[in-house]
């Protein structure tokens, strides 16, 4: 169950437009000095120079729009082993950590402690297949400026965002202006992996880039922040994903529904394949729904029965896929828990306490939750739930949805094909 | 050696900086900047001292709930054999020891020290260990690290409540201080042992240290006032720390003797201060049931002998991190044998290479008692994403080294099957 006046006044709490504001006060700095920026003072906010970012007014429980874009400069891409890294530089600015469980509390609000510093992002993705891995990498990065290094070393956080899908980022205080080089470490890849993508990401990796911090980046993505149309600030629905390396920026919610988006610019988007590129029997939810995909938390979720003998279930059995996504943009919803029960005229099959779903990517249909299940029979009914909603951070418009995630129940349809 | 500008610096950070520093400058500085501090001499008599070289805690100070508490100032100080050991040497690091002995109460007033051995050290013999000593080479204990191995011979650990303390020992030993504490320097470590200063370590412990430090690139001001350790809490609860008996070797030619593994870290204070919540951090640190029941209080004080996890707060490791967040202390609690924590934990803040971190040294029986909970620590079966692991995503290995610490009576270049 949602509610709202709960959502709405976690969020307007958390919101305070002025500290938005405030925590870009330093990118703006024409001489580059903004030492005692002082977030909790109301007044710094007033410069009509500065990007506003105003508050929105219960925005909903679910996905929602922003009141803009934001700007970034994109690096050119890194390889290093068998990845490849793109690097993505903006402003500092807030996001929400989610902190482990599904209520109020589990959602904080980190806002930028200088406004001086970028935004840090980058998307990994595997350079044969070309999937962006949504993985937690447990990277290690370290900034260094001419030489030495600056602060400690820090490990990216998972994000998701409407219009970077998943990637890793935070935000880096810089002090002064200049070329930084930052370092990379990728250990391998703890998640399970399958089809083509099984016994990969084994060799820790390095990889270098380097950005010049100066007042022309500053202006160049404080300058190309976008504002929507206040009419649509906190509507139901989520910006299109940038399209990276090119400039028109223009396709819709419905992009390529043939799978990955490999040649979209020169970096990959993490969009899952459409909910038609899956095989299998897809399994019906019990309540009837009016969207596509049933709904948990406003996370679409995908739920199909691989029959026997699919490469990716062990022996005889069936292989359960579940892939949740976020609506509209299909970014995949990693770090969950999710576990599965299966009822039968009333009876527990199998385990009643549920049987685990693993964290999986795949080459075919990338980051999803599977199990194998001795064989399923039309009728019965299979109940998903899930114990953790994804624990990635969020980028504003998706920190109100995928907390409170109720489990969903569905049947296997008669004329399973499994 | 150019020393810290007094000025800029509290009078406590300001000695802190200057263990950190070491060398003979810096022991004026010290000893100009405390004046004439009264230390306890110590004894003439090395029986009157116990046979473990690791038998602190009978002599260090305790806080209102009776744990121990660790010496305010640590410094490791690295060492390498300049020749290959002789009875001659023995003698003479035996004879330099005692000196430390005869000058400084053997306690948190005074100084506690103990020198480790490296397994680097022990294969020139042609003899391996006993069985009774478990001291493999160092290695790496999690897919994120790729440390550097102390690969020289020996470690010293030198720790004091008085910062001159350690400074002058360490001078008395390998530079040109003479007079220790009032006892004349007749036999030091030179020749024997060369001092290898660019991995000397130094660190701080105690109530309010760790607060002193914001100037150090790295180290929010937001690290709480009171706190004895950087990330904000106590640590060290009696019950939740193997007994000196515990990490004891019983049997064999080293009975009497411990193993020891320091484990240097750089920690990410600022994501840690800043961007987690108090309740967050209470989560990743000791447990998400430590958090909801609010059983830490904001330092750690509300805790008293232990670190508060019953056997039930453990066993929910695996549930908890399907729940989305696991403790620290938690997992690490899966190493206990037996229902008792095997590692006498006595780690250290740093600022070495001025950012924060911390020198985590620890006794045990044997290193694969320490690996064992490092890897219950690290929590690689865990279904949890990394930032929610305890506090994987905060800290970073840099060295490991594994050490033989003999007990007192073997303590000048053992050989590896004394009689
Ligand atoms: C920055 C580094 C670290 C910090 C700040 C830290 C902090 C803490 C704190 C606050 C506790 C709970 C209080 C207590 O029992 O003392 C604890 C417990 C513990 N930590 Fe750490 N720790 C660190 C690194 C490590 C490492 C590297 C290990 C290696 C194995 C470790 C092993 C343990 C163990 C075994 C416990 C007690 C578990 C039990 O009760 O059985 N810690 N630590």
């Amino acid at each position: 169950m949602h509610d709202h006046d709960l959502d709405r006044r976690t969020f307007v709490q958390r919101t305070g437009a002025t500290t938005g504001i405030l925590a870009l006060a330093g990118c703006l700095g024409t001489d580059g000095d903004d030492e005692d920026e002082d977030r909790d003072d109301p007044d710094n906010g007033d410069d009509a120079e500065m990007p506003r970012f105003p508050e929105i007014d219960d925005p909903p429980a679910a996905v929602y729009r922003p009141t803009h874009r934001e700007s970034m400069r994109m690096l050119e891409p890194i390889t290093a082993g068998e990845y490849t890294l793109a690097p993505m530089l903006s402003y500092p600015h807030p996001f929400w950590l989610i902190t482990g469980g599904t209520g109020e509390d589990d959602v904080e609000r980190v806002d930028p402690e200088q406004g001086r510093g970028v935004h840090l992002m980058i998307t990994l993705w595997d350079d044969d297949t070309g999937i962006v891995l949504p993985v937690d990498t447990s990277a290690t990065i370290r900034i260094f400026q001419d030489g030495d290094q600056i602060g400690s070393p820090q490990s990216p956080w998972p994000m998701i965002s409407q219009e970077m899908g998943f990637h890793f980022g935070d935000n880096v205080p810089l002090e002064d202006d200049g070329t930084y080089t930052v370092e990379v470490e990728l250990p391998p890849i703890p998640t399970h992996t399958t089809g083509d993508l099984e016994g990969r990401f084994t060799d820790s990796e390095t990889a270098t880039f380097e950005f010049e911090y100066d007042q022309a980046f500053r202006d160049q993505v404080v300058g190309g922040v976008e504002y929507l149309d206040e009419s649509e600030w906190g509507e139901r629905g989520a910006l299109e994903p940038m399209d990276h390396g090119r400039d028109d920026g223009q396709h819709g919610d419905d992009h390529d529904d043939d799978g990955h988006h490999h040649d979209n610019g020169h970096v990959p988007d993490s969009a899952l394949p459409s909910a038609e590129a899956y095989p299998g029997t897809r399994l019906e939810p019990t309540d009837g729904v009016d969207t596509d995909l049933p709904r948990s938390g406003d996370a679409a979720v995908l739920v199909t029965l691989l029959e026997a003998g699919s490469r990716l279930a062990d022996g005889d059995e069936q292989y359960l896929l579940v892939s949740p996504r976020t609506p509209y943009n299909r970014v995949p919803l990693a770090d969950m828990a999710m576990s599965v029960t299966v009822d039968r005229e009333g009876e527990p099959v199998g385990d009643a306490d549920g049987v685990a779903l693993e964290q999986t990517i795949d080459s075919e249909y990338d980051l999803h939750y599977g199990a194998s299940l001795p064989a399923l029979q039309p009728g019965d009914s299979v109940t998903v739930t899930i114990e953790s909603p994804p624990q990635v951070a969020r980028h504003q418009g998706y920190e109100t949805a995928f907390l409170e995630m109720p489990s969903l129940e569905f049947t296997v349809p008669e004329e399973s094909d499994a | 050696m150019t020393l810290p500008d007094r000025s800029a610096l509290s009078r406590r950070d300001y000695l802190r900086t200057l263990v950190a520093i070491g060398g003979a400058t810096a022991l004026s500085a010290c000893v100009s900047e405390s004046g004439a501090v009264d230390v306890p001499t110590g004894t003439d008599d090395p029986e009157s001292l116990p046979a473990r070289q690791h038998a602190w805690n009978d002599v260090l100070s305790r806080d209102d709930d009776g744990n121990v508490q660790s010496p305010e100032h640590h410094v490791l100080l690295p060492l390498s054999l300049v020749d290959e050991p002789t009875d001659a040497a023995r003698a003479q690091v035996e004879d330099a020891l005692r000196t430390l002995e005869r000058a400084y109460e053997w306690s948190n007033e005074g100084l506690v020290f103990t020198i480790g051995y490296t397994p680097a050290y022990f294969d020139r013999f042609d003899d391996s260990l006993p069985e009774s000593v478990a001291l493999p080479e160092p290695a790496a204990l999690t897919a994120a690290e790729n440390p550097v191995f102390d690969e020289f011979d020996a470690v010293l650990h030198l720790a004091s409540d008085h910062s001159q303390v350690v400074l002058e020992a360490e001078e008395g030993l390998f530079g040109d201080h003479d007079d220790l504490n009032g006892i004349a320097v007749e036999t030091d470590l030179t020749g024997v042992f060369e001092r290898l200063e660019e991995q000397r370590r130094s660190g701080f412990v105690g109530a309010g240290l760790p607060a002193e430090h914001t100037d150090v690139s790295g180290v929010p001001d937001s690290v709480p006032e009171d706190a004895p350790f950087f990330m904000g809490f106590r640590s060290g609860f009696i019950d939740s720390q193997a007994t000196e008996d515990r990490v004891t070797i019983e049997d064999g030619p080293f009975a009497g003797a411990t193993t020891q593994h320091i484990e240097s870290l750089e920690t990410q204070l600022r994501t840690w201060l800043e961007q987690d919540s108090h309740p967050m951090r209470v989560r990743k640190l000791f447990s998400p049931e430590h958090a909801d029941e609010e059983l830490v209080g904001d330092v750690g004080e509300k805790l008293t002998t232990t670190n508060g996890l019953t056997d039930e707060r453990i066993d929910a490791t695996e549930a908890d991190a399907r729940d989305g967040v696991v403790g620290h202390a938690q997992k690490a609690a899966r190493g206990r044998i037996d229902g008792e924590p095997p590692l006498l934990r006595r780690d250290f803040n740093t600022v070495d290479g001025d950012r924060p971190g911390v020198h985590f040294l620890s006794l045990q029986h044997g290193i694969d008692e320490f690996v064992r909970v490092r890897e219950a620590m690290t929590g690689a079966d865990l279904d949890v994403g990394n930032a929610n692991n305890g506090i994987l995503s905060y800290i970073f290995v840099d060295r490991r080294g594994n050490y033989l610490l003999p007990p007192r009576s073997l303590r000048a270049l053992p050989p590896t099957n004394p009689q």
